[in-house]
């Protein structure tokens, strides 16, 4: 029979095809994935064999994703790992500094290089009305956050808050490692490192969440969030202007909706992948739309992130405005927010997105001690009035600024907010629900589950745990058969209302 | 040792009655002690001191102890001035 198969087309599994990377809800990932824990289970005994075997494996998968940018891996590696060095064994404070500027500034360098440079070219253009032709850069799969991870490292080291890492074997481990390629989390070496030196057991508990947090991350991305961005979202946000005011708001909603379950469904997914393989990563997300204020809802989005950013920016610049009292606070918000837009990609709506966050914090610090004393003098502290009010309001700031973040350009975003506030059809919502049921069905299902306490979720996770191997194959195959149905689930047709 | 003086300036900072402050206290121990006020703090002692710290050293303080100790080494270099 293995003369049917096409040698040719199986090669094809193993090179370089940018629109085919290996990507964690990919059958090939699956069964890829699969093959290595056979291998790393073998491996028991060998420590270093395993960690090879993890870096051969993370090389592959950036390969399939990037082909010969591979070698960033490498360059990012050695980079920071001699840097860390230096700077830990460097005597002379100027020396020191000297040595930590180079690699902060060689770093952001790679970045605004690979990511921003067009985009800067593009600024320089409509300025100057110059006609300076783009670039053709190729983008390296996860840049922003490999070099955020391989950043925190030096900074910690020059802030003595770990020593560098005497193997460069399990430096490079630490940066290539292939659950936090494309999308992190931002891990930290401190937390990192050591469990390279561990064994790794792999426990009951382990195994359950792992199963659970793959689980649910399939549920999350295949079901709710690719199947409504695909049939629903991503139409109106194409061209909101042939839709009603009614549809542009329930596509926010929505696409609030998609965007944590496609980010949250990776990481669990990612945190699951690396639970099998013995690492414990940091999750990304605690229920991001229960919170009551933006400061609140930065510290449950994203949290690798915004920890970063409150870290290593947010607190040097607080310290340098610290003159300035709460104006100088203020500002230190304000332009990491500007960081944390301009971040997520060389695009005017992820700047302005970050901009709006800044001033939703500068404001929210400003008035603080006006609404506390407010609260007190009314004995409103955590009431519940003003509690569901404050969620509420948070809520609709966050999907707000969203609109911003997911529309193509600003103009588009401001079409979008035109149709809700002037075009908004109410009548249209029954039709609506009637045309778009299983859409609608699954946002308010995401939303329910979002909203679910977190109780209810840690039982889920104890009962995956404790059940037995059967139970858990059942699951798992029940899981994969549904994901399977949404994936290859025809199109939703285009409907059009009448009003 | 935490100083008497340090830590009046802390528990009025942060609109505390009293608070069992060792060398190995951390800002997550005490209520009330979040980014903000810990720059409300540093202003604070500055003042009070009449010292001026350097960013990179209000950066690398871990807890209470490091604090202190930045403290008095500031205030020795000014004495010895």
């Amino acid at each position: 029979m293995f003369q049917y198969i096409d040698l040719n087309k199986l090669k094809l599994l193993f090179v370089y095809d940018k629109t085919d990377p290996l990507v964690f809800t990919s059958s090939m990932f699956l069964f890829a994935f699969f093959v290595l824990l056979l291998l790393y289970r073998l491996l028991n005994k060998s420590k270093p064999a395993r960690i090879y075997l993890i870096m051969i494996f993370s090389i592959f998968f950036y390969y399939k994703a990037s082909g010969i940018y591979f070698l960033f891996l490498f360059v990012v590696s050695f980079l920071n790992y001699f840097m860390g060095k230096w700077i830990g064994g460097a005597k002379k404070k100027k020396i020191r500094l000297s040595l930590f500027l180079a690699s902060v500034f060689l770093n952001i360098g790679l970045l605004i290089y690979f990511k921003y440079l067009n985009f800067f070219i593009q600024i320089i253009n409509d300025v100057r009305g110059s006609q300076i032709a783009p670039i053709d850069i190729f983008l390296p799969l996860g840049i922003s956050f490999i070099i955020f991870k391989a950043l925190s490292y030096v900074i910690e080291i020059y802030l003595e808050n770990i020593e560098p890492v005497k193997s460069i074997r399990d430096f490079s481990l630490f940066i290539f490692y292939f659950p936090t390629l494309q999308l992190g989390p931002i891990e930290r070496a401190s937390k990192f490192l050591p469990q390279v030196e561990d064994d790794n057991p792999l426990t009951k508990e382990m195994i359950g969440t792992a199963l659970f947090l793959i689980m649910s991350g399939l549920i999350k991305k295949v079901v709710i969030a690719d199947y409504i961005g695909i049939n629903f979202v991503d139409r109106v946000f194409d061209s909101p202007l042939r839709f009603t005011g009614v549809e542009n708001l329930i596509a926010s909603y929505a696409y609030a909706l998609q965007l944590y379950t496609d980010f949250s469904g990776y990481t669990d997914m990612a945190l699951g992948i690396s639970l099998f393989l013995g690492y414990r990563l940091t999750d990304n997300f605690n229920a991001p739309f229960k919170s009551l204020s933006i400061a609140d809802f930065w510290r449950r989005w994203h949290i690798t992130l915004s920890s970063w950013c409150l870290d290593y920016i947010f607190k040097p610049l607080q310290i340098k405005f610290r003159g300035m009292s709460i104006f100088g606070n203020a500002l230190a918000l304000f332009i990491t927010f500007l960081v944390i837009g301009i971040w997520h990609g060389p695009s005017w709506t992820y700047i302005v997105f970050g901009a709006i966050h800044g001033t939703y914090l500068a404001f929210s610090i400003s008035t603080k001690k006006l609404r506390t004393k407010f609260y007190k003098k009314t004995k409103l502290t955590n009431s519940k009035v003003v509690k569901f009010l404050q969620w509420f309001i948070t809520f609709q700031f966050v999907v707000f600024a969203f609109i911003i973040f997911r529309s193509q350009s600003l103009p588009m975003a401001v079409d979008m907010l035109k149709q809700i506030f002037s075009f908004f059809h109410g009548e249209v919502f029954l039709q609506f629900i009637d045309g778009y049921k299983l859409i609608f069905g699954l946002i308010i299902a995401g939303y329910v589950a979002h909203f679910l306490p977190e109780i209810i979720k840690e039982k889920i996770r104890q009962f995956v745990i404790n059940s037995s191997v059967i139970t858990k194959a059942v699951m798992l195959v029940f899981v994969i058969w549904l994901v399977v149905q949404f994936r290859f689930a025809d199109l939703q047709p285009f409907l059009y209302f009448k009003f | 040792m935490i100083s008497e003086r340090f830590k009046k300036i802390v528990l009025k900072e942060l609109d505390l009655d009293d608070f069992d402050f060792t060398d190995e206290t951390t800002a997550n121990m005490v209520p009330g002690w979040d980014s903000l006020s810990h720059i409300q703090i540093i202003v604070a002692i500055e003042k009070d001191y009449k010292i001026k710290f350097k960013g990179i050293e209000i950066l690398k303080i871990k807890n209470m102890g490091e604090l202190q100790n930045l403290i008095d080494s500031k205030l020795s270099v000014a004495g010895a001035g």
